[in-house]
């Protein structure tokens, strides 16, 4: 988190590698569309999770409030389908330029403070959201929702969408954070006063942060009312459901690292569905209800032991495997 | 790091294979499996857990009287946790991975209403036991018209949250006579159509409605939004709750000493046991909507109720319960009518035919207005008396008298 990781970025036969792993596994899993829901939601996630991550890892303004993004981008692709039955599609490219409009409306507010009090000011927006969408039903349906008869019944379509733009999210995040905007991004979250000092235009640049981060956010909540065909408030400007999984997808995987949320988003779906599922029903019922619990502790763990997450502590992890197994240690 | 891909790909196709080998073993001799969505985790456990035993009940009293065409029948349950998108994930696993033919379940309005539609999409029927928004048995919420019966997947058993209050208008109209009323109900889809049907149904009987506030669910302070309630006198208030918030707002009320003439639920968590353990004397008085009660003049009815008692203890269930263990017995009926051909469409059709009796009243799948396959009944009015869920309205069935005006004084002591 405190140095700039550059050697994630030479390694792209490893890259290479993912992603051919993630073009492949659903085929291998082509009789069982259940695992290849899960692939599409731990997709999702790495589209959330990456998106924050460049507002909070790189940039250093912590998000709790990634869940408006996503939430005004499922609205984006459901309300001109509820009011004028227009598809839902529209909204991969509207859910972003929503998210991005909204963004940048909500920054003009939550980017005047810092530290603690933007994220309790990204978090306070996100609930004045679920808020308004359930009440103003004329506009929303309220809760009741809406509701999409989806365009496939096979998943197949849907995780090939969702990899596009979750590789978009990923390689277009790292791109950034290649060029100059990049370097300013990492100043502004090691000391904001210091970069203006040195002549960055903090405001623009934390402008542009929170523009690439919620396009993806907003893109990611548009495929979900494509992929789900169901939304109402409580579920897309969900607090814990999205907002807090967002980081701790983020924290897991590692802050500040390309890859961290991705190989968090993997941990997560997996550890959520283990226990929901209580041990793809192997154990008794009631592990279902401490699945919260498992994953809370797990976050404490990695805050504890390896702040820098999977991805930015892998070093430490790979050393401490090397030494207690050292003949597996070879190539 | 090449070794990390390695392992991370063996480890894929290991599991792969598990799964497909768990998909390949079918008998024809084996159980027929039924799908089943309820919440057994979250919030809403409580509901989920009183229709899982009452399934389980029924479905032991059908193997024992030899089953489908002897064949057991054996329900497969999906945890929906109360969340839609979870809901829909469970229907699409009943579906997908354990390849049932029905789907039956459903209990809150939001999931069930979310994971009829991945059952639409399947086309696999979709039998719904308590989710009682108005929409579900609505073809128009799916894109189709109340003419496309035979592409239409869903059916309910209960009826919808819009005639939950029908028994109680008949009450209130003959004895009653209230002026006005104050409507507090969950911004959930049940909490919203309930309200807004019970406003209609105010305004037809001339009662004023003095107000409709909703709250979240899970709230723990209702005090303001009682007192501001309270502020406006009304004869009455209606209430829409599930079973934690239910018990909250009526302890809470009488802790402000707010005394109305009448305080009357909409079902759901009002008529629960759990409502009761958690208000204590709060509960006293309070009416409810009922779709059930075991003291109907119904066959089965009290047997159900005693039985249920006899092997979970507690204080019995409540019209939930007889929902879910009524859906088993139209889901063997529907079954023994497929002749051994327990494919979607053969079930589908099986159910238009449905006409039989339940411990919760007659079945039979019918069209009016925007809906259809709906089934219509009668609802009542229960009132909690010493304790115990009372049947008071109508007055030719009732067990118990209802005293009214009602003495708060006396029964807050």
């Amino acid at each position: 988190m405190k140095e700039i990781n550059l050697k994630w970025f030479s390694v792209t036969k490893t890259e290479l590698y993912i992603i051919l792993g993630a073009i492949i596994a659903p085929f291998i899993f082509y009789f069982s569309p259940y695992i290849q829901g899960l692939l599409i939601f731990i997709m999702m996630w790495v589209i959330l999770g990456s998106s924050w991550n460049l507002l909070a890892g790189y940039t250093g303004q912590v998000s709790f409030g990634h869940a408006a993004y996503f939430g005004i981008g499922a609205y984006a692709a459901a309300l001109p389908f509820y009011h004028w039955h227009i598809s839902p599609w529209w909204g991969l490219l509207t859910g972003g330029i929503a998210a991005v409009i909204l963004g940048y409306l909500l920054g003009i507010i939550v980017f005047r403070l810092r530290g603690p009090y933007f994220a309790l000011g990204t978090l306070a927006t996100a609930e004045i959201l679920r808020i308004a969408f359930g009440e103003e039903e004329w506009l929303t349906n309220g809760h009741n929702g809406i509701l999409y008869i989806t365009t496939w019944v096979t998943k197949l379509p849907y995780y090939f969408i969702v990899l596009a733009i979750a590789l978009g999210a990923v390689f277009s995040i790292k791109a950034v954070m290649h060029s100059k905007a990049g370097f300013y991004f990492l100043s502004i979250r090691e000391d904001e006063d210091a970069a203006k000092a040195i002549g960055i235009d903090t405001a623009k640049y934390k402008n542009i942060s929170m523009a690439i981060s919620t396009f993806w956010a907003g893109t990611a909540g548009a495929f979900y009312m494509i992929y789900m065909g169901f939304i109402d408030p409580e579920i897309v400007f969900a607090l814990h459901n999205i907002s807090i999984i967002t980081i701790l997808v983020g924290i897991l995987g590692g802050v500040g690292t390309i890859w961290g949320p991705a190989v968090g988003a993997v941990i997560m779906v997996f550890v959520q569905e283990l226990f929901r599922s209580a041990f793809f029903g192997l154990a008794p019922r009631w592990v279902g209800n401490i699945h919260a619990l498992v994953f809370g502790l797990l976050v404490i763990f990695v805050i504890l032991y390896m702040a820098g997450g999977v991805v930015g502590d892998w070093d430490l992890i790979a050393k401490k495997f090397r030494r207690t197994k050292p003949k597996e240690a070879k190539a | 790091m090449k070794n990390i891909t390695k392992v991370f790909l063996a480890a894929l196709l290991a599991v792969s294979f598990l799964f497909g080998l768990n998909s390949c073993s079918k008998k024809e001799t084996g159980p027929i499996k039924i799908g089943v969505l309820l919440p057994l985790t979250g919030s809403k456990a409580n509901f989920g857990e009183m229709e899982k035993n009452s399934f389980e009940l029924a479905k032991a009293e059908i193997n024992k009287a030899g089953g489908i065409d002897g064949r057991a029948l054996e329900f497969v349950y999906e945890d929906d946790t109360g969340k839609p998108e979870v809901g829909r994930a469970g229907a699409e696993k009943l579906i997908t991975v354990n390849k049932v033919p029905l789907i039956t379940g459903g209990y809150s309005s939001s999931v069930t209403f979310a994971a009829a539609a991945v059952a639409q999409q399947y086309r696999v029927p979709f039998l719904v036991n308590t989710g009682s928004v108005d929409k579900i048995t609505e073809p128009e919420a799916f894109n189709l018209t109340p003419k496309d019966g035979d592409k239409f997947y869903i059916y309910r058993l209960n009826p919808p949250v819009s005639e939950y209050a029908s028994g109680l208008e008949s009450l209130l109209q003959e004895v009653v006579k209230p002026k006005s009323v104050y409507i507090i109900h969950e911004n959930t889809a049940f909490g919203t159509k309930g309200a807004s049907s019970f406003k209609k149904s105010a305004e037809k009987l001339g009662i004023e409605v003095k107000g409709v506030q909703s709250y979240t669910e899970g709230t723990v302070d209702f005090k303001p939004l009682l007192l501001n309630a309270w502020k406006t006198k009304p004869d009455m208030f209606y209430m829409i709750s599930y079973v934690m918030d239910a018990a909250l707002i009526m302890k809470q009320a009488r802790e402000l000493n707010i005394k109305p003439k009448l305080f009357v639920g909409a079902g759901a968590g009002y008529t629960m046991p759990a409502f009761k353990e958690n208000a204590g004397p709060a509960a006293e008085g309070v009416l409810s909507a009922t779709l059930w009660h075991q003291s109907l003049p119904i066959k089965g009815a009290k047997e159900y109720f005693d039985n249920y008692v006899k092997k979970y203890g507690g204080d019995g269930p409540d019209y939930h319960g007889a929902e879910a263990y009524s859906a088993a017995y139209v889901v063997a009926n529907v079954l023994k009518r497929c002749k051994g051909d327990y494919t979607p469409e053969t079930i589908k059709k099986a159910l238009d035919k449905t006409d039989m009796m339940t411990v919760f009243g007659p079945v039979k799948f019918v069209s009016y207005g925007k809906k259809i396959h709906q089934n219509k009944m009668k609802t009542y009015v229960v009132q909690w008396i010493n304790g115990e869920l009372k049947l008071v309205w109508p007055k030719n069935l009732a067990n118990a008298k209802f005293e009214y005006p009602i003495n708060w004084d006396k029964l807050w002591k």
